[in-house]
């Protein structure tokens, strides 16, 4: 699947993971591919439930609890990191791969200062002694912009508001330089203003530190802004891939198109293609998965997996019937 | 300086406590049937003489009179007579509660290193082999008596090997006592530089430690595995995987953030042992307060078994005020 000419930094291919539970496992990622170029801003969006945190975490070989990844690869220089033994892919982690997550008060460990936290990120991964790491630590407050960063560290995580909480995990994510970075739906639960402050962070850091992104929300307005590309998942598979303007001047996915829709201001683009909840979101066994829920769903839909078909360059979908533009 | 406004306010609280606890135990113990007079007299007794006897005992004064005599005799540091060993109770606590405490607290750090160093292991590894062990363990020991166990321990190392000595107190009968500065023989030898003391009142106490703390290893064990558990599923031991963090300093920093429910279980049995530990007390001929209260309680002696309740009470109230500043200490989210 040739997406551009240049090598990759990161390559996820068909990644599968699921969760055994006691009668049945339920797949969760049903064979997600993604590429993401150096220095490129990946969006991804997906409603609750898509698969979007599960694919975030399982890219680090850390899927959420009771989790298992079933099959598929993460190529990174070179290597599949999902093979690495653990120790080693510990060492990536934080260092060339890091990860901002949300809800960042329950992340960060109760009982430490966040200075400390911040610190102990960079003795660990870059092997500086104390000093030079609270040093570091500082540093990198600044750049996220937290005011009075001296007295700051020395607070714990409990005393910080949820956007100071945020800024701590951003920096945490980027004080070792990754190479990649994944932001998990990391301003979700935070106000307005304070959403579009670390919004404007994370991309001026990204392009300082030359860092790619892999950028996840369940906002599809914030990946028109932010994102250079954007993917959208839905029910554990990617339904449509394409560059910022063909996907907001070209979508072809139905569901794309449903998350336009959306988030439109005409109240007669909304109905037209919003489609009420069918109360239990059956899991499609046998063909397309958003096939229960799409407007122009045909018969083939229930019976054939749609393939993911490059509808003009650089643009996929995974549809049978991918809206026409022309 | 937060610590010593903290301080203050328990340690003031600690009066009314103890009044609290010495008046319910008061009222139980009198509630108890017996006569001590009777008891003290003999079987030969006439009741002219039992008469008598409660009259110069107070017995035949009211309870509230009763009680108030016997807070103003506590308050001048007199806690009453016991008329088996015909000696003041503060006299026969000092001589014994060293002891008591001494094996209480040898046999808690015995169960502390038993039940901590399992958990963790078993809390690491939930399917390996040492979870398996754990939980055998755990379950066992609880259902094991422990004068039984200590019984089986004498037989085993005393009588088939010969390794451990005579389960007749805590020294042999050749040796010495060191003089006495806190009553504990393990300090006390130590401090006059007695090392055949030392060694004799070790060999002394292996088998009675070695009972209380792999017994009462099971509540901590238990504590620490599930605490630990729940630790390294918690969100922030996830996030710190995520950020690449080694095992080892999540296991570190998860271990820190159960230690408040494990100090906890460690201080609710330090106090359950003073008392708890009375039938091995019984069983190795220690001379201890538990024994010394359980006489008392068997004969109707009640100045003794009120002497025990109080010590035990002032240490236990001393232990969850250490307990509680620890808490202070730990957890950052429960300083102001």
């Amino acid at each position: 699947m040739a997406e551009t000419s240049a090598a990759p930094l990161i390559a996820i291919m068909d990644l599968h993971v699921d969760f055994p539970g006691a009668n049945e496992s339920k797949e969760v990622l049903k064979g997600v591919s993604l590429t993401v170029q150096p220095g490129e801003i990946l969006g991804l969006v997906g409603e609750s439930g898509a698969g979007k945190t599960t694919l975030a975490r399982s890219i680090l070989g850390v899927p959420p609890t009771s989790g298992r990844i079933a099959a598929g690869k993460v190529i990174f220089e070179d290597r599949n990191i999902l093979d690495l033994p653990e120790p080693e892919l510990r060492k990536l982690r934080g260092s060339r791969l890091s990860i901002v997550v949300p809800n960042p008060r329950a992340e960060l460990n109760p009982t430490m200062t966040v200075g400390k936290q911040i610190a102990a990120m960079a003795r660990i991964h870059l092997g500086v002694d104390r000093a030079e790491a609270t040093r570091l630590a500082l540093a990198i407050l600044r750049d996220v912009h937290i005011p009075d960063p001296r007295r700051r560290m020395n607070a714990y995580p409990h005393e910080l508001s949820g956007g100071m909480a945020q800024r701590v995990v951003i920096a945490m994510a980027l004080i070792c330089d990754p190479a990649f970075i994944i932001s998990d739906d990391a301003t979700s639960g935070l106000d307005v203003t304070v959403q579009a402050q670390i919004l404007s962070l994370l991309g001026g850091l990204a392009a300082d530190h030359g860092s790619a992104m892999l950028f996840i929300t369940r906002d599809i307005g914030i990946a028109a802004h932010f994102c250079d590309r954007v993917a959208v998942m839905y029910s554990g598979e990617i339904m449509e891939l394409a560059s910022r303007e063909n996907l907001f001047l070209r979508p072809a996915h139905p569901y794309t198109l449903m998350l336009l829709a959306a988030f439109s201001h005409s109240p007669k683009l909304r109905d037209a293609w919003s489609v009420p909840e069918t109360g239990v979101r059956q899991t499609q066994k046998e063909g397309c998965s958003y096939s229960s829920r799409c407007p122009i769903a045909q018969p083939v839909c229930s019976e054939r997996r749609p393939p993911f078909v490059e509808i003009r360059p650089g643009h996929f979908a995974r549809c049978h019937f991918p809206v026409s533009h022309e | 300086m937060r610590v010593l406004t903290y301080l203050t306010h328990r340690l003031l609280f600690v009066i009314p406590q103890l009044l609290g606890i010495i008046l319910v135990s008061f009222l139980l113990v009198k509630s108890v049937p017996g006569d001590p007079a009777v008891l003290m007299l003999g079987p030969t007794a006439t009741p002219a003489a039992i008469a008598s006897l409660r009259e110069a005992l107070g017995l035949d004064q009211p309870l509230y009179i009763q009680f108030f005599i016997y807070v103003k005799n506590l308050l001048h540091g007199d806690l009453g007579t016991s008329w088996q060993t015909t000696r003041p109770v503060l006299d026969d606590l000092i001589q014994r509660f060293p002891a008591t405490l001494e094996l209480v607290t040898l046999s808690l750090l015995v169960a502390i290193g038993v039940g901590v160093t399992l958990g963790l292991y078993a809390a690491k590894r939930p399917n390996g082999w040492v979870a398996r062990l754990a939980d055998l363990y755990g379950l066992s020991v609880g259902a094991l008596p422990d004068f039984w166990f200590a019984l089986v321990l004498i037989f085993v190392f005393y009588t088939l090997l010969g390794w451990a000595p005579a389960p007749l107190g805590r020294l042999d009968m050749i040796v010495i006592p060191p003089p006495s500065v806190t009553g504990a023989y393990t300090i006390d030898t130590l401090l006059a530089g007695d090392l055949q003391a030392f060694g004799s009142a070790l060999s002394h106490l292996a088998l009675p430690v070695l009972t209380l703390g792999l017994l009462n290893a099971g509540p901590i064990l238990k504590m620490t595995q599930s605490t630990m558990e729940k630790m390294l599923e918690s969100d922030f031991s996830r996030y710190e995987v995520l950020s690449g963090i080694p095992q080892k300093l999540v296991v570190r920093h998860a271990l820190r953030n159960a230690l408040p429910s494990i100090v906890t279980i460690i201080s609710v049995l330090y106090g359950f042992l003073i008392g708890g530990a009375v039938l091995v007390e019984i069983v190795f001929s220690w001379g201890g307060a538990g024994q010394y209260a359980v006489q008392g309680v068997l004969n109707s002696d009640i100045y003794p078994v009120l002497g025990f309740v109080l010590f035990s009470a002032i240490f236990s109230l001393i232990v969850y005020i250490v307990v509680d500043l620890i808490y202070v200490l730990l957890d950052p989210r429960i300083s102001n």
